[in-house]
C-alpha cells in the first residue's frame, strides 16, 4: 500500500469510525438487548482511536517521518459560489498533542463507564453511542484545518453532550436543556464569527488565515469566537449550564465532557484563536481575556466554598480553574500561555480523576451529599488516595502538576507586569492577587471535601461500604499517578509535550526556580527521618487504640459528626459578601434565567396583543394602515 | 560552593534546624517568662519535652483514619524541613535552590495542610472545629500575604529569585514596611501564637487541632512548631531585610529581632474570633496593603525608592 495513503486514512479512521459506530448505537433501539455489545464496541473503538492517535502523535514528532505526512490531506470538496468547502485533514502539533489525551480520556470513562451503572442503565446503547459521537467529534475538531467543519464537529461534541446529560434520570433534562440552551446560543456566536472571518479574510483554511485584530470586524469576529470558546469551557459569565449539569448529569459524563475533552476542544480553540488566527495588538482585549479569567477564578472559587453536593461543587471547581488558563492566555508571554496550555492538560486529568472519585463514592453509598457521607477514608482507601493526590494537585500543592502549570501562570503574569506597557500589563497585582488567592480558595474547598466525605467520621449506615470494583478504579488510578508524574517530571512533559506545540524554544520560557525532583526527594527524606523518630517511639511505648475522647464525659450518642458543609459559613454570612451569596443562591446573576425572564416578558406581550379579540386586531390594523399611509404618502 | 562545604552543608543542615528551632522555642519561653516577671525554663528544656514525649504511648482513636492521622506530621515535618534547607541554602550560597518566593509561598503551606489533615482524621468533633477554623485562617492570612509579597515583586523590579531578593532590603521604604508588618502578623497566625491561637485554642477547644495526638506523634508535631519558628522569620528576613547582610551576626539579630517582636505581640493580646480574624486580614490588611501596592507602583514609576 502507498505509504502517503496511510497516514491520511489513520486520520479518517480516527474521525468516522467512532462517529459511524455512533450513530448506529445511537439509533439501535434500547430493547434490542445484544448482550454487552454497546459496551465492547465503545471499548474497542476507543480502544483503536487512542493507538491510533499516539501512532499520529509519535509520527509527528520524528523528523524522519515528518517529511512524508502530507501537511493538509484534502478529503472532500465542495464549492458553492466562492465559499469554498474542503475537509482538510491534519495533524497540527498542538492538534496531534491534544488529540492523544482526549483519546485516553475517552478510553479511560468508558473503561470507568463498565461498571458505574447509573440511572443510564435502560439507556445503554443510547450512552454509548453519545460517548463515540463525543470521541469521534473531538478527533473531527482537533484534526481539521477548516473553521466550517470544524464548527459541524464541535456541533456533533454538542449535541452528544445533551444526549449524554438527559442519561442522568430526575432532573437531567433541566440540566440537559439549560447547557443545550446556552452551548447552542454561543455555538450561534461560533457560527457569525466564522462568517465574518470568511468575509474578512476569504478562506476558511484555519492555518492560511492572519488577522490584525485592529479594525472593528476582526474584533468583534474574534470576541464572537472568544464567546463560544469560553461558554464551553464554562468561564463566567456563561458558566450556568455547568453546576446545573454537574447536579444531575452522570459523573462519567461530567469527567468526560466539562472536565476533561470539553476543556481540552475549547482551551485548544481559544489558543488557535488568540495565537493563530489573531494578531492581538490591542489592550483592551486582553484586558477583557484578564478581566474574565480573574473573576472566574475568584467567584466561582468563592461559590464553590458553599457548596453540599460534590458533584456541583467540582463542577464549579472545574469553572474556577479555566480562569487560571483564560488568564495565561492573557498574559500573551512565553511562559503565560505554555502555562495555560499545561494547566488545561493538568487540570483535565485531575478534574476528571476527582469527578471519577466522586461517582466511586455515589455509587458506594447511594448520595452525594457531603452532609450526609463521612469518614469513607476507611472503607474505600483506594478512592481516598486518588481523590487526595488529585485534590491537591487541583490546588496547587508541591510537587503535584497542578502547581506547576499555576506556577507558569503566575510567571507569566509577573512577566507582562515587567516586560509589557499595555493596561492589562499595569493591572498585574489584580491578576496575580486573583491566581494565587484563588489557589487558597482552591485548598479550601478541597479540604471540605475531603474532611466532609474521607476523613471526619463514618456515619453509622455505612458501615458495610465496599470498594468499588476493579474497572472502576484502574481509571482513577491512573489519573492519580499521571498527577504525581506530570508535577515531578513537569520538565520533561513540557519538552515533550508543551513546547512542540506551541512552537516555543525549551528552556526560554521558565525564568523562576522550581527544582522538582530535588524537592521530592527532600521531602520522601524528610518523610523518612520523620519514620524514625515514629519508630523509635514506637520501640519506646506501644501503639493502643481508644475511642475519641469526649472530655471526659460518656457518651452512648455514636454520631459527632461536624460536617465539613458548614466550614465556610463564616465567609458567607460576612458583611458584604452576605447578600452576593443569598443573590447568587436564587439565581440573579445567572445569564439563563435573567434572558429567560426578558424571553418570558417578551412572550407575555406578544400574548396580550394576541388576544384573540377581533375588535382588537381590527384596531391595531387600522392603526397600522394609518402609520403606514403617513409614512408612504408623506401626508404630513 | 566547594565539595566538602557542600558536604558539609548537606550533613548540618537537618540537625542544624532543628537544633535552631529548639533554641528558638526556649526563646520564645525564656522572653514569654520575663515578660510576665517569671524566670523562665533552662536552655534545654524543649529538648527535654520532646524527649518525654517520645516515651510516651501513642494513642490512636479507633473512629480515625489511622494513615492519614500517621502520616500527616511526618508529611508536615518533610515540608517544614524542605522549607528551612531552601532558605539554608539561598543564605549561605546567595544563588538560587529548590524553588524560588511563589514556591516558597507553597511550601509555606504544607504544615498548615499537614495539620488540617491530621486533625480531621482523628475524627474528633473538637479537631473538626479546629480543622474549621485552621482552614479558614490560612485562607484569611493567605490574601495579605500575597499581596506583602506582590509589593516586594514590584519593589525588586520584577525578581522572583530569593537570592537575589535577598540583595535587596525592601523593608527600607514605606510600602515595604508596611508590607513587612503585614507579613509579620501573617507568621503570627501562621505559627499559631497568641492572637491567632484560634484553632489550637487550649481554653476553649483543648487543642482543637492536636486534641487526639499523643506520644511521638505530638512530638513530631512540637518539632515542626519549633523549627517554623526559625524558618518562618528567617523567610521574613529574606524577602523584606535583606537577608544575612552584611554579616552573620546582623543576620541573626535580624532573626530574633523578629522572634521577640512576634513573641511581645503573643504575649500582649488576648485570642481573637475566628471572623474577627478573617476580616482583619481580608479588610484591614487587605486595605493597607493595596495602599502600599499603589505607593511602591508610583514609586517604582517615578524613581522615588522611599516610598
Amino acid at each position: 500500500m502507498d505509504k502517503t495513503l496511510l497516514i491520511p486514512l489513520t486520520y479518517l479512521s480516527l474521525v468516522f469510525l467512532p462517529l459511524l459506530a455512533g450513530f448506529v448505537l445511537l439509533f439501535l433501539p434500547n430493547r434490542v438487548k445484544i448482550k454487552s455489545f454497546g459496551r465492547s464496541l465503545t471499548l474497542t473503538i476507543s480502544g483503536l482511536t487512542f493507538v491510533l492517535a499516539i501512532l499520529i502523535f509519535v509520527l509527528g514528532q520524528c523528523k524522519s517521518t515528518r517529511s512524508v505526512i502530507p501537511v493538509d490531506w484534502s478529503v472532500l470538496q465542495i464549492e458553492i459560489g466562492n465559499l469554498k468547502l474542503d475537509l482538510l485533514l491534519s495533524a497540527k502539533p498542538l492538534g496531534a498533542f491534544i488529540l492523544m489525551f482526549a483519546m485516553g480520556f475517552g478510553l479511560l470513562i468508558t473503561l470507568y463507564s463498565l461498571k458505574s451503572i447509573g440511572p443510564m442503565a435502560k439507556r445503554v446503547n443510547e450512552y454509548y453511542g453519545a460517548i463515540l459521537l463525543t470521541i469521534g467529534g473531538s478527533a473531527g475538531i482537533l484534526l481539521s484545518n477548516h473553521l466550517l467543519f470544524l464548527l459541524i464537529f464541535w456541533e456533533i461534541v454538542t449535541v452528544s453532550l445533551y444526549l449524554l446529560i438527559t442519561t442522568g434520570g430526575k432532573g437531567s433534562n433541566f440540566a440537559a436543556t439549560k447547557s443545550f440552551a446556552m452551548i447552542g446560543a454561543s455555538d450561534a456566536a461560533f457560527l457569525l464569527g466564522i462568517m465574518m472571518v470568511w468575509v474578512h479574510s476569504g478562506t476558511l483554511v484555519i492555518s492560511d488565515i492572519s488577522l490584525a485584530a485592529t479594525s472593528t470586524l476582526p474584533i468583534i469576529a474574534f470576541l464572537l469566537l472568544m464567546t463560544a470558546a469560553i461558554t464551553k469551557a464554562g468561564a463566567l459569565p456563561l458558566h450556568t449550564w455547568l453546576p446545573a449539569s454537574g447536579e444531575y448529569a452522570p459523573v462519567s459524563v461530567m469527567a468526560l465532557l466539562p472536565a476533561a475533552i470539553d476543556k481540552l476542544l475549547r482551551i485548544y480553540l481559544l489558543v488557535i484563536v488568540v495565537r493563530g488566527m489573531f494578531e492581538l495588538n490591542s489592550g483592551a482585549l486582553s484586558v477583557i481575556l484578564a478581566v474574565i479569567g480573574a473573576a472566574t477564578i475568584i467567584i466561582a472559587a468563592m461559590t464553590a466554598i458553599v457548596q453540599h453536593n460534590i458533584k456541583k461543587l467540582l463542577a464549579y471547581s472545574a469553572i474556577s480553574q479555566v480562569g487560571y488558563m483564560v488568564l495565561g492566555i492573557a498574559t500573551g508571554t512565553a511562559v503565560g500561555l505554555a502555562g495555560a496550555v499545561f494547566h488545561m492538560l493538568n487540570n483535565a486529568i485531575c478534574k476528571c480523576c476527582l469527578f471519577l472519585s466522586a461517582g466511586s463514592v455515589e455509587q458506594a453509598t447511594g448520595t452525594a451529599d457531603m452532609d450526609k457521607l463521612g469518614g469513607l477514608g476507611r472503607k474505600m482507601p483506594l478512592t481516598f488516595a486518588a481523590f487526595f493526590i488529585a485534590a491537591m494537585s487541583v490546588s496547587g500543592i508541591p510537587p503535584f502538576n497542578g502547581f506547576v502549570s499555576k506556577w507558569m501562570v503566575y510567571q507569566g503574569i509577573i512577566q507582562m507586569g515587567t516586560e509589557q506597557t499595555g493596561s492589562a500589563a499595569k493591572l498585574w497585582p489584580v491578576w496575580l492577587l486573583a491566581a494565587v488567592f484563588g489557589s487558597a480558595l482552591t485548598l479550601a474547598y478541597s479540604v471540605k471535601i475531603i474532611h466532609s466525605v474521607f476523613l471526619s467520621r463514618l456515619p453509622s449506615n455505612f458501615g458495610d461500604v465496599k470498594e468499588v470494583s476493579l474497572p472502576m478504579r484502574v481509571p482513577v488510578l491512573v489519573l492519580a499517578s499521571l498527577c504525581v508524574l506530570f508535577g515531578v517530571f513537569y520538565r520533561q512533559v513540557l519538552e515533550w509535550f508543551i513546547y512542540p506545540a506551541l512552537n516555543i524554544e525549551p528552556g526560554t520560557a521558565i525564568f523562576g526556580t522550581w527544582d522538582s525532583i530535588l524537592a521530592t526527594s527532600l521531602i520522601l527524606i524528610g518523610i523518612a527521618l520523620g519514620l524514625v523518630i515514629l519508630l523509635v517511639g514506637l520501640l519506646a511505648r506501644k501503639v493502643r487504640e481508644v475511642p475519641t475522647w469526649t472530655c471526659g464525659e460518656v457518651q452512648t450518642n455514636e454520631q459527632m459528626i461536624i460536617p465539613g458543609t458548614h466550614f465556610y459559613k463564616t465567609v458567607s454570612s460576612m458583611g458584604g459578601l452576605k447578600q452576593l451569596y443569598a443573590g447568587q443562591e436564587k439565581g440573579h446573576f445567572d445569564l439563563y434565567n435573567q434572558g429567560g425572564r426578558v424571553g418570558l416578558a417578551l412572550t407575555e406581550f406578544l400574548r396580550w396583543l394576541h388576544s384573540g379579540v377581533l375588535p382588537m386586531y381590527l384596531t391595531w390594523v387600522t392603526l397600522g394602515l394609518l402609520v403606514i399611509l403617513f409614512v408612504v404618502c408623506k401626508i404630513w | 560552593m566547594s565539595v566538602p562545604l557542600n558536604i558539609l552543608f548537606w550533613i548540618v543542615v537537618i540537625p542544624g534546624t532543628v537544633v535552631f528551632g529548639l533554641v528558638a522555642s526556649w526563646i520564645v519561653r525564656k522572653v514569654s517568662a520575663l515578660v510576665q516577671w517569671r524566670v523562665g525554663p533552662p536552655l534545654c528544656q524543649p529538648l527535654y519535652d520532646i524527649m518525654k514525649l517520645m516515651g510516651k504511648e501513642i494513642l490512636v482513636p479507633q473512629e480515625a483514619q489511622q494513615t492519614v492521622f500517621m502520616a500527616a506530621p511526618l508529611v508536615g515535618l518533610a515540608g517544614i524541613l524542605l522549607f528551612s534547607i531552601m532558605l539554608w541554602r539561598i543564605t549561605i550560597t546567595e544563588t538560587a535552590f529548590v524553588g524560588d518566593i511563589i514556591v516558597a509561598i507553597y511550601l509555606m503551606a504544607l504544615p498548615s495542610l499537614a495539620l488540617i489533615l491530621g486533625s480531621s482524621a482523628s475524627a474528633s468533633p473538637h479537631a473538626a472545629l479546629g480543622t474549621s477554623r485552621e482552614m479558614k485562617l490560612v485562607m484569611s492570612y493567605e490574601l495579605p500575604l500575597v499581596l506583602a509579597f506582590i509589593v516586594v515583586i514590584i519593589k525588586t523590579g520584577g525578581q522572583l529569585n530569593l537570592a537575589a531578593i535577598a540583595q535587596q532590603t525592601p523593608a527600607l521604604s514605606i510600602s515595604g514596611m508596611l508590607a513587612f508588618l503585614v507579613a509579620l502578623l501573617c507568621v503570627q497566625a501562621k505559627l499559631g501564637f497568641v492572637p491567632f491561637d484560634i484553632a489550637e485554642a487550649e481554653t476553649e477547644l483543648g487543642s482543637g487541632v492536636l486534641m487526639e495526638y499523643s506520644g511521638a506523634l505530638l512530638a513530631v508535631w512540637k518539632l515542626i512548631q519549633a523549627v517554623m519558628l526559625v524558618a518562618l522569620p528567617l523567610f521574613l528576613v529574606t524577602v523584606f531585610l535583606g537577608g544575612f547582610r552584611p554579616n552573620l551576626w546582623a543576620g541573626l539579630g535580624k532573626l530574633v529581632g523578629i522572634l521577640v517582636l512576634l513573641i511581645l505581640i503573643k504575649n500582649t493580646n488576648p485570642r481573637v474570633r475566628i471572623d474577627q480574624a478573617m476580616k482583619f486580614f481580608w479588610f484591614y490588611c487587605g486595605i493597607a496593603l493595596a495602599a502600599a501596592i499603589i505607593l511602591a507602583i508610583i514609586g517604582n514609576y517615578c524613581g522615588v525608592g522611599w516610598l
